[in-house]
């Protein structure tokens, strides 16, 4: 299906955006602190693109998403949606954008999912004769037509994210922002919504998503961006990314009881580039970067010493190796918010 | 469609699913439902023991605890909605929706107030069928001009208070505080002319004030309505004039401070 061509050259365009929250620590002495979200953040989106927003908790996204959708002001630096700055065309970007969050707030639960719909139809200024039709087929895209009767607090998780993304999607926006829409849903609604995405797209809509499952990036965006400590710190398309760990091998080693030491172990072998654990059920994963692959193997179980080991498999390089790589080698892992000053 | 007839259809439809919201929350029932009834019983037998029992003082002390009923509705209808709005995470949606958020506000302060008025009917009837509350209007065709007046005073009124709701996430603790002061400065409890003369310029600003003297201006013929019918639709546009110029500023605000997800 052909994408629409808007007669903007950007959908959204964001240049230098900085965010910072003000908050007070203590009880009997306050002190002021100011917390830096997002530092510095630029990026494009094209009109017609599905752009990824990849980064840990804390990392800015969502703070990122809000100054776009003209929920928060920025501190400083500018943003324009299809051609209009989030600041003070407040109403013309509004009319023009679509959000979905993740999570279970931002819906009526004592009334029914069609009434709820409805409520937002008006809301979005849905023409009153274009509503019926236009709530019908979302209802039907989202898989909740014959539940849309049942008051929303009866609702599973699943069928509350399908809810939002219905609710995201009945004025038809231009541009939509889905700020980790997947969270809760279960592995075939999670298909669903990738294959609804990817409709949107095709569509004609220009799409800005974060999330926390890479394949689900790698499959559906057209550029990422990485953003940890309020920066992005990578940017291009999957395979631009995962260049960064190109040369490399992963060696994924099963585990059952392995120690921090003999990580720690691994960690110092002058031939590996970095080991991250994955923990299973009874097991562990260790995710061995080197540019040697299957090479040096033996060495590495042999500093494994006397852990019972599984499977060993050696394989390129995914997103999310780049990811973990850009996340860890920009030195803020846990992504949390910056303290600027205490005042 | 046109934008006037949009905004006009939105209010309408703001209003109706406000008054469908409210109806799901028992607290808001008890409140509307039961509380002017209660006030009512309170304020005939206080009235009683102090001698009063004439047929229009009867229905003065019915129209003043309906009223009572009408402001606890409004501070529940108009701020605590907020609040609730916020704990559930749509506050945001609303306020970030395409439409102008003061005529949402509209729609759910009006919504909240025309159902309190149910209030003022449930203590007439109570008073009539418990306490032989003779029913008869000194204006009987007026009397229906001076309820619409009070409810819109009272919504614009609602309003206004519903900016503060929308800034600070606390503010229904203000609510509270303002229940049981404006009964008493605005006449719904006792007559105006009990209370200390310093009190009277506060309660001339307040729509309650103006909304029971229309009421009860028409319904007992104290005095003719006219002044509190025109003071009630002054007031209400005063009102909204200010609730406009204040969510401004509290939007602004509140995009700045980051706000409105607090819960």
């Amino acid at each position: 299906m052909p994408r629409a061509k808007p007669d903007v050259e950007h959908a959204i365009e964001a240049i230098d955006l900085v965010r910072t929250y003000r908050t007070h620590l203590g009880v009997f002495r306050r002190r002021r602190l100011d917390v830096e979200a997002v530092r510095g953040v630029s990026f494009t989106v094209r009109p017609g693109e599905l752009f990824g927003l990849l980064g840990p908790n804390g990392a800015g996204k969502t703070t990122t998403i809000k100054m776009l959708i003209t929920l928060l002001l920025p501190t400083s630096g500018t943003a324009r949606v299809m051609g209009h700055d989030v600041v003070n065309e407040t109403t013309e970007v509004r009319r023009r954008i679509g959000y979905v969050f993740g999570g279970d707030r931002g819906l009526y639960d004592r009334v029914s999912g069609l009434d709820n719909l409805r409520y937002f139809a008006e809301l979005y200024g849905v023409e009153p004769a274009e509503q019926k039709r236009r709530i019908g087929a979302l209802l039907e895209m989202v898989g909740l037509t014959g539940r849309e009767h049942e008051k929303v607090e009866g609702y599973s998780r699943g069928m509350r994210q399908r809810l939002h993304i219905a609710r995201g999607l009945l004025h038809d926006p231009e541009v939509i922002f889905l700020d980790e829409p997947s969270i809760g849903l279960d592995p075939i609604g999670a298909r669903e919504l990738r294959r609804t995405i990817q409709s949107l797209v095709e569509a004609g809509k220009t799409v800005l998503l974060t999330t926390h499952y890479m394949f689900e990036a790698d499959a559906l965006c057209d550029r990422i961006a990485v953003i940890n400590g309020g920066r992005i710190v990578a940017h291009g398309t999957g395979a631009d990314l995962k260049q960064a760990v190109g040369n490399r091998t992963i060696v994924e080693i099963e585990t059952f009881g392995v120690t921090p030491d003999q990580v720690a172990r691994l960690r110092d072998d002058p031939d590996v580039i970095a080991v991250n654990t994955e923990e299973r059920d009874q097991s562990e994963i260790l995710l061995v970067q080197s540019e040697h692959g299957l090479q040096i193997t033996q060495r590495l179980l042999a500093a494994l010493g006397d852990t019972r080991v599984g499977k060993v498999v050696a394989r390129e390089p995914t997103l999310e190796d780049a990811y973990v790589h850009l996340i860890a080698s920009t030195g803020e892992t846990d992504g949390a918010a910056r303290a600027a000053s205490v005042a | 469609m046109s934008s006037s007839l949009r905004a006009a259809r939105l209010i309408w439809f703001v209003t109706w699913f406000n008054v469908k919201m409210l109806l799901t929350s028992e607290f808001f029932i008890l409140l509307t439902f039961v509380s002017p009834i209660i006030f009512g019983t309170i304020a005939f037998f206080l009235w009683r023991v102090g001698g009063q029992t004439e047929g229009q003082t009867l229905l003065y002390v019915a129209l003043g605890a309906g009223m009572m009923g009408v402001w606890s509705t409004t501070l529940f209808g108009c701020g605590g909605a907020i609040a609730w709005q916020r704990w559930e995470g749509t506050l945001e949606l609303l306020v970030n929706a395409p439409s102008r958020y003061d005529h949402i506000l509209v729609g759910q302060t009006f919504g909240a107030v025309t159902f309190g008025f149910y209030g003022v009917g449930a203590t007439i009837a109570w008073g009539v069928l418990l306490f032989g509350m003779p029913l008869e209007a000194t204006f009987p065709l007026v009397l229906p001009l001076g309820i619409a007046a009070a409810i819109i005073s009272l919504g614009a009124l609602g309003m206004l208070i519903a900016t503060t709701f929308v800034l600070y996430r606390h503010a229904n603790a203000l609510g509270n505080l303002l229940e049981y002061p404006i009964w008493l400065v605005t006449g719904l409890l006792v007559p105006l002319a009990t209370l200390p003369f310093w009190v009277r310029p506060i309660s001339w600003l307040l729509a309650p004030t103006w909304g029971m003297e229309a009421i009860r201006g028409s319904a007992t013929g104290s005095e003719p309505p006219w002044l509190a019918i025109g003071m009630c639709l002054l007031l209400a546009v005063v009102y909204y004039v200010l609730a406009r110029v204040a969510l401004v500023y509290v939007l602004r605000k509140a995009r700045r401070d980051a706000t409105l997800s607090l819960q």
